[in-house]
């Protein structure tokens, strides 16, 4: 059962940071300010290349070590795309802030200790990647990210893409995949038990909703049309987003 | 971590000699606030406000736990307030700074400490189990006057949030979960709101209501001033800066009320219109039938 | 332990024998101790309190929390052109009958801490002493009531025996009323310098005035009270912030009188050095 309702995303909706996106999808929201790059503190400077500070915030409750987890993560495959070197010395700070996580119905949540849970990353991923072009931090190539988890019914196994928090329960294993737009695989994390078979159908899968080719003229738009695939079309998301807030911001042009 | 930058004598002198003038840069009245909004979320609980450029996001959330052993009969209801680096990078993460212990302890005030919120109402069984509520608030966009949107978002998202049911049989606790029983509101008791002046110049006799961050960073003083529409005072505090006379910090507090007046009807309408739209056919209306408990404060 | 206010209609007396009006025993001492640049002792009734001043002197090394640059407050860091006003209140273990032993990131004590700074930051000379700061250090060694205002008082002594130039004294004290938030009756008598008990039960706010006048540096209200019972309460403490500064000035001069007598100042420069500014 995978969420119809398509991606939803504002660029720049925090007026005073450097860039800034809310992103919302599959039931998480999540908002993002970027702000860089600025100086940097003694302890985080680094002589060659920028830091990427991320710093993630549920939206009850204190971060713990989960969320630590999800920001190391996060830090590693970002700084992969942004140019670090060009700002030596300097720090771009991204603050993820969760406004909204799905709701599981037949459990009451455990609130004071929050606990995010893995599915949220491509959420996390993506507003981030948002933020920071609307920051207009220098990037090597945009990415795109998906979860799939495998879950078995009946004997066999069936992937499920954009989990959720159901699925994620009942689960055998949690797999979260971004991609560059240059189709090249950027971060693959993983949780749970699983053959190395599985995990190639998971890569294939997440790579079908992540690196969908762009139609770039008019003509050969609908060649994908009857192939099934599940999931939205993300890269293409991100690129309309991209093109309504610039069309939108030279409106006056 | 950078610090935020001054503005400039010009900038300071311009912004001062136009209040000399009572004139605000945005062409509000002094007694003006910036327009006011709200949004609730998907979930019970998650009140977004804008005030201007100010924006604050309040979740409020509920878990059972063991009652504080000095008082068993009372639940736990908490406040978090933490500025993140979103706000401004100048905030760090765990290291509260003087504003963010001003603003909690201002929240605590209004909010708990004046019992807005029966907690006796969140305790199941005596010494063993209550619910602790809990509301995280969040600055998303810092444009001046955090304290009156930042409360206004804890009132709004305590008044809008639903604990899951709970029943006693036999000394048998059982807490519903949402997909068996339609989670219920808090037992709320009146909602105050605060309204924060700014005093200006030498002798502080310029009072402007919801400044800026701009006009934060020149003003003398402030004074915040916590009321319900009874015309209760909650609390207030002017916590020094330039001396007032007594007479105008009374003039201000009526104005408060009226401003405080305004915010309540403004709630309660929004109130309304949410429980309309989520009432979807009037489905709602008969699940909770049992439960029909809205206060009408 | 509810605060039998019901023989006050009676009586018109208070649970320790005082008048509506009437502040308790008021005793202060300046220049307590001798190494620093100015300090003071001070008891209103059973408040006890001592402050020390340092200062102004060469900013040290910075401190996170209490600075508050950061987001805007007090005074800011050590390049600013005014002085910075850092306040340090120090509340002893047994001050206190349920002795509570309270951190150092004591919520209250920091909002106290604000406040003290920024009352004194309004009517400390800061200008004149640029890149500097002024630490003010304040020992609780007893509470019964009307904390705040004791801490304001020992606090401007002290400011005005380390030869701080300041526009005028800032005085604080307490008032109350004897009705409590629920019961709206219009008998209600407005209660001068609330102890302990009293500010357990009614309603009540500290309010600190500068020097001889109407105006008000701060106030401080931490009860639900009805607005209408405000203009008294403000009134009266109002009223006794002037009697309190007549009780330090009485002090100050003392002081003064007792220097010069022992020959520690001259006559001459002592008197020109209080007229200056």
């Amino acid at each position: 059962m995978t969420v119809t309702a398509a991606p939803e995303a504002a660029l720049g909706v925090l007026p005073r940071a450097d860039g800034s996106a809310k992103y919302s999808y599959a039931g998480y929201t999540v908002t993002a300010s970027v702000n860089g790059p600025i100086e940097a503190q003694r302890r985080d400077e680094h002589p060659y290349e920028a830091h990427v500070d991320v710093i993630v915030r549920p939206a009850a409750g204190v971060g713990a070590t989960r969320e630590r987890h999800l920001e190391s993560i996060l830090q590693s495959s970002l700084t992969q795309i942004i140019l670090v070197k060009n700002f030596p010395r300097s720090l771009i700070q991204i603050v993820l802030q969760v406004e909204d996580t799905p709701e599981n119905d037949y459990v009451n949540t455990k609130l004071v200790q929050a606990s995010l849970d893995f599915a949220i990353m491509p959420a996390l991923f993506q507003t981030a990647v948002l933020a920071l072009l609307s920051a207009g931090v220098p990037m090597r190539a945009t990415a795109t990210a998906t979860a799939v988890a495998l879950v078995s019914q009946d004997g066999s196994k069936t992937s499920v893409v954009d989990p959720s928090p159901r699925d994620v329960e009942i689960a055998q294993s949690v797999h979260v995949l971004a991609f560059t737009s240059q189709d090249e695989l950027l971060l693959a994390e993983s949780e749970g038990d699983f053959t190395v078979k599985e995990w190639d159908e998971v890569y294939e899968t997440a790579k079908q909703v992540c690196c969908r080719p762009v139609p770039t003229k008019e003509g050969m738009e609908m060649v994908l049309d009857d192939e099934h695939t599940s999931g939205p079309d993300l890269r293409h998301f991100l690129r309309s987003t991209m093109e309504q807030k610039v069309a939108s911001d030279l409106h006056w042009k | 971590m950078p610090r935020e930058a001054e503005p400039s004598l010009n900038e300071k002198q311009f912004v001062l000699q136009a209040l000399q003038d009572s004139i605000r840069l945005d062409g509000r009245e002094l007694e003006q606030y910036r327009p006011l909004e709200l949004t609730f979320g998907d979930q019970y609980g998650v009140a977004d406000v804008t005030l201007g450029k100010t924006r604050v996001l309040a979740k409020a959330s509920a878990e059972l736990t063991v009652p504080y052993a000095d008082r068993p009969l009372d639940g736990i209801f908490n406040i978090a307030t933490e500025l993140s680096p979103m706000t401004s990078p100048a905030f760090e993460v765990n290291r509260p700074t003087e504003t963010e212990v001003l603003i909690s302890r201002l929240l605590e005030k209004t909010v708990r400490r004046s019992g807005a919120l029966d907690t006796e109402s969140l305790c199941l069984v005596a010494g063993q189990k209550c619910w602790s509520i809990r509301v995280d608030v969040h600055v998303l966009s810092h444009d001046g006057n955090l304290i009156d949107a930042a409360c206004f978002a804890v009132v709004a998202a305590l008044r809008h949030f639903r604990k899951p049911d709970t029943s006693m049989e036999g000394g048998v606790l059982t807490v519903y979960t949402p997909a068996e029983r339609e989670p219920v509101p808090l037992s709320w008791l009146h909602s105050p709101f605060c309204v924060t002046w700014s005093f200006f110049g030498e002798d502080g006799d310029i009072a402007v209501l919801d400044a800026t961050w701009m006009e934060e960073q020149v003003s003398s003083g402030s004074c915040t001033i916590s009321l319900n529409k009874h015309g209760e005072i909650c609390q207030i505090a002017k916590l020094g800066g330039v001396p007032v006379e007594a007479v105008s910090l009374l003039q201000c507090t009526n104005v408060a009320l009226i401003k405080a007046k305004d915010m309540s009807s403004k709630l309660d309408r929004w109130l309304t219109e949410d429980a309309k739209r989520r009432d979807k056919g009037g489905l709602l209306a008969e699940l909770s039938a049992e439960n029909d408990r809205v206060p009408d404060i | 332990m509810p605060l039998d206010t019901s023989t006050y209609g009676l009586a018109l007396l208070r649970v320790d024998g005082r008048r509506w009006n009437e502040l308790r025993r008021i005793h202060a001492q300046i220049r307590t101790q001798a190494a620093a640049d100015g300090s003071s002792y001070l008891e209103m009734g059973h408040t006890k309190v001592m402050c020390v001043v340092t200062g102004p002197s060469e900013p040290g090394p910075r401190r996170g929390a209490a600075g508050g640059a950061a987001g805007g407050g007090g005074g800011a860091g050590g390049q600013s052109k005014d002085a910075e006003v850092v306040v340090n209140i120090v509340i002893a273990g047994f001050s206190s009958v349920d002795r509570k032993r309270r951190g150092r990131g004591d919520k209250r004590t920091l909002e106290m801490q604000s406040t003290l700074a920024n009352t004194l930051a309004a009517t400390l000379h800061t200008h004149l002493f640029p890149h500097s700061q002024i630490n003010i250090s304040l020992h609780v060694l007893s509470q019964d009531g009307s904390l705040l205002a004791a801490l304001i008082n020992a606090a401007t002594l002290a400011c005005v025996d380390a030869g701080i130039p300041m526009t005028d004294y800032v005085t604080a004290c307490t008032a109350g009323s004897t009705s409590t938030y629920a019961a709206n009756d219009e008998g209600a008598d407005p209660l001068l310098d609330l102890n302990h008990q009293e500010e357990q039960e009614l309603p009540g706010l500290t309010v600190a005035t500068l020097g001889d006048s109407d105006r008000v540096v701060a106030l401080v209200c931490e009860s639900r009270v009805q607005i209408s019972r405000l203009e008294g309460m403000l009134a009266v403490g109002v009223d006794g912030c002037k009697q309190v500064r007549e009780i330090l000035d009485q002090v100050i001069k003392a002081q003064g009188q007792k220097m010069i007598l022992e020959g520690t100042v001259d006559k001459g420069t002592g008197l020109n050095d209080m007229d200056l500014d």
